[in-house]
């Protein structure tokens, strides 16, 4: 029986048959070779050092650390509460950019682009309401996930230090969560902003000047209005990239997810 | 290793030592001046808000116990016997708008109660409304200037 690499006349090809081949074979190398630069590691890996090899060459998996303790892929033990504020965090950024289009953060715009978003743009009620939903839920996902890291123990050494990046990336969506209240410039966001700095303004000494900072002025208007933009779609997210990054870098420099020592006797009594 | 130079006195911080810290400390003081001018340069420096003097209309537009209310100004316009007076309808605990009650003022976000002269008579608000300084602009009419305070109880005589 013939395989199908053979020339089909039995290997007496005339020279056109044998120039067309080499040619072919030139455009597989070649696309071997872009597919190669692309993926470091050819075949799916089998056995455990290349699976190990294929997680540390590729940027997106190298976020794992190369072994992950069995322990901490118990989903009831993590919840996977860091993962989906990661997740949320990404759609938040994308529908945010995608709404950034429309939007304009003039105090005699604003108001009526949110409501032209909502009714006149294709998907744009989409796009908002996915928005604003994804970060109610990414304010309540980030505190579940620093309960479950409380409860766990997660924040002892040698991950001290990642429970304080972590304070920060609260913070950091909490203000992202403030800021963009204003945006849509609606009586509910006037009139929180309006309550909210207020209370800033309370704090003793750094009160009334970071109130000023804030609102670029005395009252909510179009100063507030601008820097809150400026401070929603830029500089808070720009900072919660650069912890967020800490924090995963440091997660694997720490040892992985927080898990039992692997030398322990299994919590349930079961078998390893 | 260590030379020692028996008849030189040994520095008290070796001439590594002090161009390293004579660099980091020129760069730490570099990155302070280069933060405090960000700080001031996002500080307010021009004011683009609501200007602060008002006009309020003529004073005979006023009848006498009237409290009329300015919305967009966000202060309240006294007349009774003793003159006019121009009280501030931002509550004085987190900002928001005052209405006018029976016994005075109350605020309808945390509950805050005034009385008539703009005093607290209950809830979380700290000090009593403010009261703006009222005159007679050249062309007759109230001119209320909300920059500046005057003591309750200050009435103007138009």
């Amino acid at each position: 029986m013939e395989t199908p690499t053979q020339p089909a006349d039995g290997g007496s090809g005339t020279p056109t048959v044998i120039a067309s081949e080499a040619k072919q074979s030139r455009a597989v190398l070649f696309g071997r070779n872009v597919y190669r630069s692309l993926f470091r590691y050819g075949k799916l890996p089998v056995d455990a050092e290349g699976q190990s090899y294929a997680v540390f060459n590729n940027l997106f998996l190298h976020i794992h650390p190369v072994k992950v303790s069995r322990h901490s892929l118990r989903f009831s033990y993590t919840l996977g509460l860091g993962v989906i504020a990661t997740a949320l965090f990404l759609v938040l950024t994308f529908t945010g950019i995608w709404l950034m289009f429309y939007y304009f953060p003039s105090a005699t715009e604003a108001y009526g682009r949110m409501l032209d978003l909502r009714s006149a743009v294709d998907f744009g009620f989409v796009l908002r309401n996915v928005h604003k939903w994804g970060a109610e839920l990414m304010v309540l996902v980030v505190i579940l996930h620093m309960a479950r890291v409380f409860f766990t123990g997660a924040y002892k050494p040698p991950r001290e230090f990642n429970w304080l990046i972590g304070i920060a990336l609260l913070l950091l969506t909490l203000g992202l969560s403030f800021t963009g209240y204003l945006l849509p410039w609606d009586q509910l966001a006037f009139w929180a902003i309006t309550v909210g700095t207020s209370i800033a303004g309370y704090a003793p000494l750094l009160g009334p000047p970071l109130r000023k900072f804030l609102l670029g002025g005395d009252v909510v208007g179009q100063e507030a209005l601008v820097r809150f933009y400026v401070l929603h779609v830029v500089i808070l997210p720009g900072l919660l990239s650069i912890f967020l990054a800490v924090h995963f870098w440091r997660i694997r420099k720490d040892g992985g997810l927080s898990h039992p020592n692997d030398n322990d006797p299994p919590l349930n009594g079961g078998s390893r | 290793m260590k030379k020692q130079n028996v008849r030189m006195q040994q520095p008290a911080m070796d001439r590594r030592t002090f161009l390293t810290a004579l660099g980091f400390g020129g760069v730490g003081l570099s990155a302070l001046i280069a933060a405090a001018g960000n700080l001031l340069y996002l500080k307010p420096a021009v004011d683009y808000g609501p200007p602060s003097v008002i006009r309020a209309g003529r004073p005979e537009e006023y009848k006498e116990g009237i409290k009329e209310v300015l919305e967009d100004q966000r202060v309240v316009v006294v007349r009774d016997k003793k003159g006019f007076a121009a009280i501030s309808i931002t509550c004085t605990h987190l900002g928001c708008t005052v209405r006018t009650s029976d016994a005075g003022f109350e605020c309808p976000c945390h509950g805050s109660q005034y009385d008539n002269d703009g005093f607290v008579t209950g809830g979380p608000a700290p000090r009593p409304l403010d009261w703006y300084q009222v005159s007679v602009a050249p062309n007759g009419e109230l001119e209320i200037d909300k920059s500046v305070t005057v003591a309750p109880g200050t009435y103007f005589k138009a």
